[in-house]
């Protein structure tokens, strides 16, 4: 073994690379069927049936997603192929408009607006926007909000209007239930705590 | 002059606009922050963060395709394969770039339709420009990739330096690819945007810039080729053994198991270990080589970059990475300050320190050195200590008020973003962020007028 | 982990790094020279990134593995810069380096 021959570390910066690709296409395996919707970290998509909350689990040493009975989502059932439809359309709104560009999803994007991740669960649309909105539920208040942020300015920093027709609106509604039932390893911690001590 | 290395001048012209243009988006991300109002439905905060962020990985990008072709035909001693290629896809390049520009100013945004994604925003963080055009990257980095091979096999000669350099461009060939799908489940897309976005910048973008550092240490010190392969191939090791795994520090939130919080904290918070090793070589490289150096602007851009990446992955870094804490400061203007940083010192540095070598052979001077470089290089990297040092503060208060007091909900968001502390965190960035950019008028006068008074070398040309 | 505990954990992880990196740094420039004066302030740093590793393990609220990691590659750091010149010196002292 010469370590000053530039085979030596050829050889160690080949052998290397390929071990950590291995470990990682194994982990990546393991992962894809964790992530998948229906997965153990992921929710299927038809969740939006259900009430969903975020909970500190004294086992895991972390907040997490809980998942409770029937609570549906602008007053319908939707069956997994109609949820899945409609997250697509979710999805679709949240690229096309370039959401990601101000707001993070799990933390992951701009800076420039709040974090979406458990943004279903944020007590400000009980607190501010169902008043000011006159409306009756949660999901409601967060279509009118969403098709004309521009009416219902909370802060300095506005949202702009981006031309989200009902439909629209309503699907990025559905994802955003969705995603705030995925288990993000207890981020973020202590969601909501100071408002609502439940 | 070759003519590939006429080709790399131009790539590093239009590398040289688009850091302006970078700058200009910057500067004006930072302006909405103390003034939310500012042209408020015309072009909004998101679009201009497109262009900051976007344009950061086009000017990179061309300077490494340029670095390439103007010590490729160096290396091999013979002119690039299939050239004329490459100066038509140049321009293919250059007029897309200016298309998507068009296109993000004046529609910016579509409605929700796969029509949106192929032509007018794809809304992926990094990889917002629409699908026809990461098309046209994958072409024009294919091309970048036949030239390569192909010059290495007509000129049936491999060095070490080259055989990395190949095997490297596969894979930043095939993490391209990730820039087309649109996955409806988030989780999934943003596990494989990691790819793109981690693996390109921190696992082949590494390589990419090993070799061409190189390639710029033989030019500029005259270090022997046994010595930088050496250390090219020890580089490597560390990098990607970290670095590959080291990806799991993207994988703590993002809906994935949580094993990825022990993995990838461990992997990236060794970091900081072969980076120390890249400063003391620096300066043993700098003690060594010093005397004998021609090119004083490229030498000190280069030992910027040992010390910017130190402090900038190494030490900003390691902050924030460790489980626990990247609970608190994930997602918050601390991981801006620690992005700017070591975007900087990984990349930004290199491709000066290139520019610089480039300069001095076109201009013939066997010495480059003056008084406007200094200016350029202290102006610069002074702005961009300011600016991390504001963002840093930024970013602990948000993550303090907002975060771990507050509870990360919309009413705890908007308390940190009207803290004091985050706003005079703000404001520092937003003026070291006028000083950055006044040093980067300084570095483009300096690289149009070095070296115009200098002595003209009577040899240094090669014909091709 | 308390809001309090947060900031000063994380500070203290960066000065650690920051003081592992100036004693590489001191060293360095010492050996260069030959200068005992810097490389003592080198090891100077060391000794700082030594307490400052200490305070992590004493008064941070992080896990113990995380502790035992920062003490492991505190030993480490002792060892990357004067290993890593001898290395880079004996590199370049070989025979095709004369020509």
């Amino acid at each position: 073994m010469d370590i000053q021959d530039p085979g030596f570390w050829r050889a160690g910066a080949i052998s290397t690379t390929a071990v950590m690709l291995v470990v990682l296409a194994i982990l990546t395996i393991d992962s894809l069927q964790d992530i998948r919707a229906g997965g153990s970290h992921v929710p299927k998509y038809d969740v939006i049936n259900q009430q969903i909350g975020y909970q500190y689990d004294w086992t895991r040493r972390m907040d997490v997603p809980v998942i409770g009975g029937q609570q549906l989502l602008f007053g319908k059932l939707y069956t997994e192929a109609e949820a899945h439809a409609l997250m697509r359309k979710g999805k679709l709104v949240i690229q096309s408009r370039a959401c990601m560009d101000c707001h993070t999803f799990f933390g992951n994007g701009a800076y420039y607006a709040p974090d979406l991740t458990k943004a279903w669960l944020d007590p400000a649309w009980q607190q501010i926007w169902m008043p000011m909105t006159a409306a009756k539920t949660r999901e409601d208040a967060m279509v009118m909000f969403l098709m004309h942020p521009d009416r219902y300015p909370t802060w300095g920093r506005e949202m702009p209007n981006l031309h989200l027709d009902e439909s629209e609106a309503q699907a990025v509604v559905a994802y955003l239930k969705w995603m705030s039932a995925v288990d993000t390893n207890g981020f973020p911690a202590n969601f909501g705590q100071t408002q609502s001590q439940q | 002059m070759y003519r590939s290395q006429k080709l790399a001048v131009r790539y590093f012209v239009a590398a040289v606009a688009l850091f302006g243009v970078m700058i200009i988006a910057g500067l004006l991300s930072a302006l909405y922050y103390l003034h939310p109002s500012l042209l408020f439905d015309v072009f909004n905060f998101n679009m201009a963060k497109i262009f900051h962020i976007d344009t950061l990985v086009i000017w990179l990008l061309m300077g490494f395709m340029g670095a390439v072709y103007w010590f490729l035909p160096q290396e091999l001693g013979r002119e690039v394969e299939g050239i004329w290629l490459a100066e038509i896809l140049f321009y293919v390049f250059c007029a897309a770039v200016a298309v998507v520009s068009v296109v993000f100013i004046f529609v910016q945004y579509g409605g929700s339709n796969e029509f949106s994604l192929w032509f007018i925003n794809q809304g992926r963080k990094y990889v917002e420009a629409p699908r026809w055009a990461a098309v046209g990257i994958v072409v024009v980095v294919l091309t970048f990739v036949y030239n390569v091979v192909a010059t290495c096999i007509k000129a049936r000669r491999m060095t070490g330096i080259l055989w990395v350099l190949v095997l490297d461009l596969i894979p930043l060939t095939l993490l391209y690819l990730d820039a087309f799908p649109a996955l409806t489940n988030m989780s999934t897309d943003l596990y494989w945007w990691w790819w793109l976005v981690h693996m390109w910048v921190e696992g082949t973008w590494e390589v990419l810039i090993g070799c061409i550092m190189a390639w710029a240490l033989m030019d500029v010190m005259g270090t022997s080729r046994r010595i930088v392969e050496t250390w090219l191939y020890i580089e490597v090791m560390l990098v990607l053994g970290t670095g590959i795994l080291g990806l799991g520090h993207h994988y703590f939130w993002i809906g994935t198991p949580q094993y990825w919080l022990s993995i990838g904290g461990f992997f990236s918070a060794l970091e900081p270990l072969p980076l120390l090793g890249m400063v003391v070589h620096a300066i043993y490289d700098a003690g060594a080589h010093h005397m004998k150096t021609n090119n004083r602007p490229a030498f000190y851009w280069i030992l910027a970059e040992a010390f910017g990446n130190f402090i900038g992955a190494g030490m900003f870094g390691f902050m924030m990475t460790l489980p626990q804490i990247n609970l608190f400061s994930h997602g918050t203007q601390w991981t801006v300050s620690h992005g700017h940083f070591a975007f900087w010192g990984a990349y930004g540095c290199g491709v000066i320190a290139i520019l610089y070598i480039a300069k001095q052979k076109i201009s013939g001077v066997n010495f480059l050195d003056g008084r406007a470089w200094k200016w350029g290089f202290g102006l610069l990297n002074f702005g961009l200590i300011g600016m991390v040092g504001g963002l840093l503060i930024a970013g602990i208060a948000q993550a303090f008020y907002e975060r771990a007091i507050g509870g990360s909900t919309l009413m705890a968001f908007m308390a940190g973003q009207e803290n004091p502390w985050f706003v005079s965190g703000m404001y520092a960035r937003m003026g070291f962020g006028l000083i950055f950019a006044a040093g980067y008028v300084v570095l483009v006068y300096d690289l149009l007028s070095a070296g115009k008074h200098a002595p003209k070398s009577a040899v240094k040309t090669q014909a091709p | 982990m308390t809001p309090y505990a947060l900031i000063y954990t994380a500070v203290l992880l960066g000065l650690f790094v920051l003081a592992g990196g100036s004693y590489g740094g001191f060293y360095s420039v010492g050996k260069l020279w030959t200068n005992a004066a810097f490389i003592r302030t080198g090891i100077a740093c060391y000794l700082v990134a030594i307490l400052l590793a200490l305070a992590i393990c004493l008064f941070t609220p992080l896990a113990a593995l995380w502790k035992i990691f920062i003490v492991l590659s505190c030993l480490i750091y002792a060892a990357i810069p004067p290993v890593t010149w001898r290395y880079l010196a004996k590199l370049h002292r070989t025979p095709e380096e004369s020509k």
